[in-house]
């Protein structure tokens, strides 16, 4: 009797290819019938998606302000992407008439080791990734998620890419 | 879940990571259900390393040696693809064949699998951390960048690592 799986954590991001992920997830992988798919989002936290801080108070003003309502938009803004992805997401899964539990978890900070951390806490049997597929110089510089997890989450991980 | 018929090109090599990786396949991917799948399992040899001799720093082969050294090299293929086929034979149904190729894995893996346009590749992971990996090169990583079908990377977690891996 072949040892279904349990628990599979799909991350997902706004990228079209991620999204390609969760699909092959929902075509490929059979689910025990206790088994639940998870599908998370890691939002990048507010101070960096801003970028810097909004522009420093000058002629020897106070340098370390907080603009509350720079910081309340921001945070706004991210949830409303947030909600968009797992909106979408949910959506493919309805789309495929998906019978088994799905859920959805969204966390903040850096997505490599947000992710990681998620699948150590779940005790996922897989992990599904989509893959943004940069080149050499661009891997370089962005980095890659895929990769880092790839390497350092414990269970086996799944990185699906172009076309299935 | 409709049945597809589904390629799976399943990496072996020596190391005990891709045999687990053959059998967490076989437990999880393929299962009575989808019936029409066929398993793929390559093997790659490593390529023959020449020295040319002319320069007197490499080592000088004679016939006899590289006689027994290929015939090494292919029992070893031999041991590793009945290795695999013996963890596939409970199957029924599922079509499983057996390719061996000479190369760099790298490159032969996603080769192979963009030639037989498979639809997934599985393949074990070494493990290595990170200076391992920065000098001996990883096979894992390489193919899931450049491979354009989906990569499944399994590996083995510790635990597992005294018991053999059977059913």
């Amino acid at each position: 009797m072949p040892e279904n799986l349990r628990c599979v954590v799909v991350a997902v991001d706004g990228s079209e290819e991620s999204m390609k992920g969760l699909q092959w997830a929902l075509d490929n992988v059979k689910l025990r019938t206790d088994g639940s798919l998870i599908i998370i989002h890691v939002q990048s936290p507010p101070s960096i998606a801003a970028g810097l801080n909004p522009g420093s108070i000058p002629f020897g003003g106070p340098s370390d302000v907080e603009v509350p309502a720079f910081t309340a938009a921001i945070e706004a803004h991210q949830r409303r992407i947030t909600d968009a992805i797992i909106t979408h997401a949910l959506k493919i899964c309805a789309d495929n008439n998906y019978q088994a539990e799905v859920k959805t978890q969204v966390l903040i900070g850096d997505p490599k080791e947000k992710i990681c951390e998620a699948v150590e806490e779940l005790h996922a049997d897989l992990l599904v990734m989509g893959c943004r597929s940069f080149g050499p110089i661009k891997r370089m510089f962005l980095g890659s998620v895929s990769n880092y997890c790839s390497n350092h989450v414990s269970c086996p991980v799944m990185i699906v890419k172009g076309t299935t | 879940m409709a049945t597809k018929e589904r390629k799976i090109l399943v990496a072996v090599d020596e190391g005990e990571e891709s045999a687990y990786g053959l059998s967490w396949c076989l437990k999880n991917v393929v299962t009575e259900n989808n019936s029409k799948d066929t398993l793929v399992l390559l093997y790659v040899k490593p390529p023959h390393v020449v020295y040319t001799g002319l320069d007197g720093t490499g080592y000088l082969f004679s016939q006899e040696i590289i006689a027994t050294m290929d015939k090494y090299k292919n029992e070893v293929a031999d041991t590793v693809i009945d290795k695999a086929k013996k963890l596939c034979q409970d199957l029924q149904d599922v079509k499983v064949e057996t390719r061996v190729e000479i190369g760099d894995p790298r490159d032969v893996i996603c080769n192979v699998a963009e030639k037989m346009s498979v639809d997934m590749v599985v393949l074990g992971s070494h493990g290595y951390g990170l200076i391992k990996r920065a000098f001996l090169g990883s096979v894992s990583n390489h193919c899931a960048q450049n491979c354009k079908c989906p990569v499944l990377i399994v590996k083995r977690p510790k635990n597992v690592a005294a018991t053999s891996t059977s059913t």
